[in-house]
């Protein structure tokens, strides 16, 4: 009966982990789709008013300037055909992502033809989806050779989204390494609307740096005395790029601070404003644009392999995983016991920090043995490691001690109650 | 799901992109057919260009009308994923005790990728680590006791030494290869022989078998290779290697060896013998791989399956009964008491189990090395917690028997 319980696979409830895998194609797809309309408004527009300008300049001045007409058709074909072109590759793009999502479908189907977790079907599924989580993995941490090179030996390229991630961690160390906030406020532009709905300040962030930037181009041109001009040059474009995008924001306090950095000089050294003026900022941003792209996409902030290995770790771990004393049950030492997973060198520094699993019954072989050193064993266990050292008759020795391990008469082994 | 894969079946087949693409085609279409009469007659290029507008204005909304039809699926496709995953939020990672330790991770990630015997992916992954390392992220909300330590060690490694690990890996995939698809026994009995003394001391039978299992075919007539030979003197061969390489093996599995040289006998028809199922088994040649790869992987102090498997799908398991634990503590605005153990029992499968658990049937709790399993003299345990408790440092009675003894005759017990 229990047996049954915990080895029934409830499909439905397995999904936890799995609605990133649906969702960022359907993100993926909503963008391209947001792409495709934003292009095509902006080419029929244009479109429209260079046809009607062109027929104008034609009705005025007929004939003399029908050179200029067909130039200006020959333009509007070639814009025409760029915005086909434009729109080929996005079907393109959809046709992928869709690929990718019915491909992602039919492997969490699949999981729904298996009943029991003790199914090689199962262990099947499970291997798949780990490899995905380290995929998934690698990608976040900007592993992204490793993650590809890893997809492609599994054959799983349909079932994590390495272009994606490559994309956004490029534009993350564009912040972080590159200092440039071009990319990223393009990447803004990009998904403004989602952006909007969200609240995300990114956007200000950036445009805000981009300030900073300026203020100290000016502060710096002023000290270097050289053309002085350029300098305030400088702080006047800031002042200007100040007014057009940061003063809608709201938040007064910090503009105050902004407006502040035309007054104090970067090697000032005065806070607030030196803050502003530090490179940690950009590490801010790199880490801002991470999580409002994360967001954006439905991902959780967290790598899924970190969630779903701690919650293995504590359903697996036990006192004994890190105890002083080896356990009779779980060891290297004897070719009767596996080694526990947690006790393994892999996991094994991992799980010290997490809590070990909660258990309301004891879990002993069958017919337990205690010998005279404490170690309790299964009966059945026991004896078939002696018949297999070949220990002589009468005697018992202790697995854990090996061939040449401590031996004892076979009547001082006790049988023990376990309840 | 059936209905999440019809949506997205009718996306890819009629709600896309296509039909706007063929719009602006006729678009382009109706220009280039402008240009020509234009070019042809360049008198008329004002009425042209005049009558050009309407349609061309035409053909591009029809192109953005186009686009509806994937809005609409994009949306109800979006509604579907919200009601399949409606009740299935993520789990927040509060207590992620992982983040701040990326550099162990990233290790046992390499000691996965090895071990499965993605040698070039790990390879790759080991250069992109060094490359650029992980930045550990603390985690303030989980306990971390050992955070200093486990820190400086990391330092002190800095990355493990994975050429040797890859290259243990590669001589075990190497064996495996050889048993697996050659059939061939000569490098798993050599590296069985190299290490005969540990083997045995963990009472390891693995060198045996792979002599058995050489006996077997060359009996059953394959050649030193493994591949099958015409020739009918198998069983004599077989008994020449009995008497070269079985003497070392007399003394631990003489019954062993006595069946073996027993099925001599009926050489002609052994299928038909008692001994048939020592040489017609399918399943040797896997089993020997099985206890290889586990004995091979219990020498390095590593578990025979992939302890990163394990735990993710432990952990898939888990998250459920995890997950509805979250929302009752946030419902009660309850903390956990302990922080070193779960509140609550996770049903895993009995494979998942690896050490025994002794759960003290006085006090409920599990033992732990501060609190160990005591055997009292009548063969009941307890927990050293509960026995001081119920004896008060006097004779006391065995809360399951009607034993009596005194606390200092109870006996620290191993599990």
């Amino acid at each position: 009966m229990a047996e049954l319980t915990t080895t029934k696979l409830n499909a439905e409830s397995h999904l936890l982990l799995d609605q990133p895998l649906l969702r960022m194609p359907y993100e993926l797809s909503r963008r391209n789709f947001k792409n495709a309309q934003r292009y095509l408004e902006r080419e029929t527009s244009t479109l429209l008013t260079s046809l009607s300008s062109t027929s104008k300049v034609a009705t005025k001045a007929s004939g003399e300037t029908h050179e200029n007409t067909l130039e200006s058709l020959d333009a509007m074909i070639s814009k025409m055909q760029g915005l086909k072109r434009k729109l080929e590759g996005l079907h393109e793009e959809e046709g992928k992502i869709h690929r990718h999502s019915k491909a992602r479908l039919a492997h969490l189907q699949d999981l729904f033809e298996v009943q029991s977790l003790v199914d090689v079907k199962y262990d099947e599924w499970s291997r798949i989806r780990l490899s995905r989580l380290l995929v998934d993995y690698l990608l976040r941490e900007g592993y992204s050779d490793a993650a590809a090179h890893l997809a492609q030996e599994k054959g799983i390229e349909d079932l994590v989204d390495v272009d994606a991630f490559v994309a956004c961690h490029k534009i993350e160390r564009s912040l972080r390494e590159g200092r440039r906030t071009g990319e990223a406020l393009n990447w803004c532009k990009e998904n403004g609307q989602g952006l909007k709905k969200g609240g995300s300040n990114l956007e200000f962030q950036l445009r805000l740096q981009q300030y900073i930037e300026m203020v100290r181009q000016g502060h710096e041109a002023g000290a270097e005395g050289k053309g002085q001009g350029g300098g305030e040059q400088k702080l006047i474009e800031a002042r200007q790029h100040a007014k057009k995008f940061l003063s809608g924001s709201g938040d007064f306090e910090l503009l105050g601070r902004a407006a502040g950095l035309l007054a104090y000089r970067p090697w000032d050294m005065v806070e607030p404003y030196a803050s502003l003026y530090s490179p940690d900022r950009w590490i801010y941003l790199a880490h801002l644009f991470l999580t409002t792209h994360h967001t954006l996409y439905s991902l959780p902030p967290r790598p899924l392999l970190h969630i779903a290995l701690s919650a293995g770790l504590s359903a697996l771990k036990t006192p004994s995983c890190h105890s002083a004393y080896t356990s009779s049950s779980a060891n290297a030492s004897s070719s009767t016991t596996t080694v526990c997973p947690i006790c393994s060198t892999e996991l094994n520094a991992l799980a010290r920090n997490v809590p070990y699993a909660h258990h309301t019954k004891s879990i002993v072989e069958n017919d337990p043995v205690v010998l005279p050193n404490g170690r309790i064993y299964g009966r059945e266990r026991l004896t078939g490691y002696n018949e297999k050292v070949g220990t002589e008759k009468g005697w018992v020795r202790d697995p854990v001690g090996g061939v040449n391990g401590e031996r004892f008469r076979e009547i001082e082994v006790r049988k023990v109650f376990i309840s | 799901m059936d209905d999440l894969r019809e949506q997205i079946e009718l996306l890819e087949s009629s709600d896309n992109l296509s039909a706007s693409i063929n719009d602006v085609q006729k678009a382009i279409d109706l220009l280039v057919a402008a240009r020509a009469k234009i070019a042809a007659d360049p008198q008329t290029a004002p009425l042209t260009l005049a009558k050009l507008h309407d349609p061309l204005k035409k053909t591009m909304e029809v192109a953005q009308k186009d686009l509806k039809p994937i809005y609409s699926g994009l949306n109800k496709y979006s509604r579907a994923l919200d009601k399949k995953f409606k009740d299935k939020p993520l789990p927040a990672a509060e207590n992620d005790a992982l983040s701040s330790h990326p550099q162990l991770i990233n290790r046992a990630i390499a000691m996965h990728l090895l071990r499965e015997g993605q040698f070039s992916v790990a390879s790759t992954f080991i250069d992109e680590a060094n490359r650029n390392p992980p930045r550990p992220e603390p985690t303030p909300g989980t306990p971390n006791p050992y955070l200093q330590e486990a820190c400086s060690k990391d330092a002190m490694h800095g990355t493990f030494n994975s050429e040797k690990l890859q290259s243990q890996f590669s001589e075990m995939y190497h064996i495996l290869h050889e048993l697996r698809q050659q059939r061939n026994l000569g490098p798993a009995i050599e590296w069985a022989r190299d290490r005969s003394g540990v083997l045995e001391a963990r009472g390891s039978n693995l060198e045996f078998e792979l002599c058995r299992l050489k006996f077997v075919c060359l009996f059953v007539g394959r050649d030193e290779g493994g591949a099958i030979t015409e020739s009918e003197d198998g069983p004599l061969r077989a008994w020449a290697y009995a008497r070269s390489e079985f003497a070392p093996f007399q003394n631990r599995y003489s019954r062993d060896i006595q069946k073996l040289i027993g099925a001599m006998a009926f050489w002609p028809n052994v299928q038909d013998s008692p001994y048939r199922r020592y040489f017609y088994n399918d399943s040797a040649w896997e089993e020997v791989a099985a206890s290889f790869t586990r004995e091979f992987c219990s020498l390095l102090g590593l578990s025979a399956d992939s302890p990163l498997y394990i735990a993710a799908t432990a952990g898939a398991i888990a998250l459920p009964t995890l997950l509805k634990l979250q929302n009752i503590m946030k419902e009660k605005r309850t903390e956990w008491t302990t922080q070193n153990e779960l509140p609550v029992e996770i049903p895993l499968p009995p494979s998942y189990h690896f050490h025994s658990i002794f759960v003290c049937p006085v006090s409920k709790e599990q033992s732990t090395d501060q609190n160990p399993p005591m055997m009292m003299p009548c063969g009941h345990v307890i927990a050293q917690e509960s026995l001081n408790k119920l004896s008060k440092g006097a004779r006391f009675k065995c809360p399951y028997c009607p034993g009596e003894s005194h606390p200092r005759d109870a006996k620290k017990v191993f599990l």
